[in-house]
């Protein structure tokens, strides 16, 4: 099956106006996407994350490598045709009202009148702009703007969802209607490439995520899978008192009490069967056994403080 | 096509949301109003009223002149004012097209569509171009028709003098995108566009000069920049010429020839080829 978004070693240099300098917004970036994904991408300030969506578009061109939306290299107009793009500290010009707007950036992406008729109403209701349809956009709040924005990457039912900091301005209640509207479209099969500092958000929509550091992949995977703490579990029992604590040190072991419950470092998995079989023979009430997570921002600030040990030599995502 | 349309809508909705057009119309109808005045002015209603007593000829001082020529001479030389400044409202009209697209965060919007860059840049020319020939015509036209409604003379050429006027438009603007491209600024595009204007006119006396400059590659360097450059002198000579019809004096009618025209359009296609080749090369 084709990939929705393919990506493979592709670097970006930056010159200034005279050469003297060369900065590396991208060093080899490797990706794949599959349609029906939600693919977060992140990574500090000048990771390249930006960069990496613009080349996606076609607005900035690649020193080196490939890119392609369904098997169609970017930078050939008709690979937009099936892609919605919500930028970053976009500005829909002011003097069109929010109607106007769907009107003309859905015609530039080829709609018919007819159908640009049927499918206005519906996604202002879907972003709650009905009530401000034929409002100028410079009369709209951040929100506003942004579920704007939403609608008018939304407008020509593309295939391919790029959006930049989709919940940037919006209110708690906003971004969860953001996500839930996300996710709805990744339910209709869309593919969509999420570009977010908020880790929490990506967390909450994306299956899988790319971190970048310095214009490479240094992690990838489901999040699941990322913010697993390889044999720590989380154990809720009653009582836990020091003899308890001392009995699973001494088979080896690290417990920390934390808050009426207790953090397992174990060898494997054998190894916690002990323990909870030793848990059991003193008549003692296991409540509670969960693998141990870390948050995403746990690991984001991890991967982004250490140096390059962790980086993945490949770069490739997939 | 229908990306095409959708820009060339979008300039009209811009222009006249951001006040340009009616700016750029509010300046045209000024100038219709103080014509209109100025051709109610009671020396004038005179004038007329006597040539169409006597055989529809005025007098003038020391010589009598034929209605006809006399509108024809006016129309001739206010086409030459009409060369100026329906340039230069064309040109602070439309210059902010390119610097405005270019603005971070607004060309992201529209280069993300399925439509080419060059494409975009040149629906954005052609709006431009049709913006300026609908306040030419309503300026053009609301002059000819006050000019037929007080004289009942009709010269069709007076009308049609305004294509030549916006052929020199189409050349100006070509440039104007060309720096707007390159620096993504209004103001620069505007006072450069208005810079080439007013130096061609002075390369219109490229012989005069050459001649004066003490080395021969001096006045080489004088004839190849005058060959470059749009002719602006001439092609305002050239629409009085074209209005007057042949009734102008020789050396006036022996302005209008091809040449003028097929080197301007050779610097407008240059620039507008410029133009989009460096837009589709831009990083954005």
């Amino acid at each position: 099956m084709t990939s929705a978004i393919s990506v493979s070693g592709l670097s970006k240099q930056y010159r200034s106006r005279f050469g003297r300098s060369v900065v590396n917004a991208l060093g080899g970036l490797s990706l794949e996407v599959e349609p029906g994904e939600i693919f977060g991408l992140l990574g500090p300030n000048g990771a390249g994350k930006t960069t990496a969506v613009k080349i996606l578009l076609g607005l900035t061109y690649a020193t080196s490598g490939t890119a392609s939306i369904f098997g169609i290299p970017v930078g050939r107009p008709e690979s937009r045709r099936r892609v919605g793009y919500l930028p970053e500290g976009h500005r829909f010009p002011g003097y069109l009202t929010a109607r106007a707007t769907l009107s003309v950036f859905g015609r530039m992406s080829g709609m018919a009148s007819a159908e640009l008729e049927r499918r206005t109403p519906e996604l202002l209701e879907r972003v709650r702009l009905s009530d401000w349809a034929d409002v100028r956009v410079k009369k709209f709040s951040k929100g506003m703007v942004q579920r704007l924005g939403l609608a008018a990457a939304l407008v020509h039912d593309p295939e391919v969802l790029l959006l930049d900091e989709p919940t940037d301005g919006v209110d708690p209640v906003g971004r969860r209607e953001i996500r839930d509207l996300l996710r709805q479209e990744a339910e209709r099969g869309r593919t969509i490439l999420l570009n977010s500092h908020l880790l929490s958000e990506v967390e909450q929509t994306c299956g899988r995520v790319a971190i970048l550091r310095q214009g490479r992949v240094v992690r990838t995977g489901r999040i699941e899978e990322l913010t697993r703490r390889e044999a720590r579990y989380r154990m809720v029992a009653e009582p836990i008192d020091d003899p308890l604590v001392e009995a699973f040190r001494a088979t080896g072991a690290a417990v920390e009490r934390v808050n009426g419950h207790m953090i397992l470092s174990v060898r494997d998995v054998a190894h916690v069967n002990l323990l909870v079989d030793r848990l059991r023979s003193e008549g003692r009430n296991l409540k509670e056994l969960t693998p141990d997570r870390s948050t995403l921002e746990d690991v984001f600030v991890d991967l982004v403080r250490t140096g390059s040990e962790s980086e993945d030599p490949s770069g490739k995502v997939n | 096509m229908k990306a095409f349309a959708a820009s060339v809508e979008d300039v009209f909705r811009e222009a006249s949301a951001r006040w340009t057009l009616a700016a750029y119309f509010v300046l045209s109808s000024l100038f219709i109003l103080i014509f209109a005045f100025a051709v109610n002015l009671d020396i004038v209603n005179g004038a007329l009223a006597g040539a169409k007593l006597f055989g529809r000829s005025v007098d003038l001082p020391g010589r009598r002149v034929d209605l006809d020529r006399l509108v024809l001479g006016f129309e001739s030389g206010f086409s030459a004012f009409l060369y100026l400044v329906g340039t230069f409202l064309a040109i602070f009209a439309t210059a902010h097209l390119v610097p405005r697209l270019q603005e971070k965060g607004t060309i992201d919007l529209y280069l993300s569509r399925p439509v080419g860059r060059i494409p975009l840049l040149l629906s954005r020319y052609a709006a431009g171009l049709l913006l300026a020939a609908a306040n030419l015509l309503y300026l053009i036209g609301s002059i000819w028709a006050i000019v037929i409604w007080k004289t009942k003379v009709v010269h069709l050429r007076f009308l049609f003098g305004g294509g030549v006027i916006l052929f020199a438009i189409a050349a100006l603007l070509a440039f104007a995108f060309l720096v707007g491209v390159v620096t993504s600024s209004t103001g620069v595009s505007i006072m450069s566009t208005y810079g080439v204007f007013f130096f061609s006119v002075l390369l219109a006396g490229h012989e005069r000069i050459a001649a004066a400059v003490s080395k021969q590659w001096q006045a080489d360097f004088v004839h190849a920049l005058y060959w470059i450059f749009p002719k602006t002198a001439e092609l305002g000579r050239a629409v009085v010429a074209f209005v007057s019809a042949g009734e102008g004096p020789a050396r006036l009618q022996q302005s209008l020839t091809w040449l003028p025209f097929a080197t301007t359009a050779a610097f407008g296609l240059a620039c507008l080829g410029s133009a989009s080749y460096l837009f589709r090369r831009k990083d954005f």
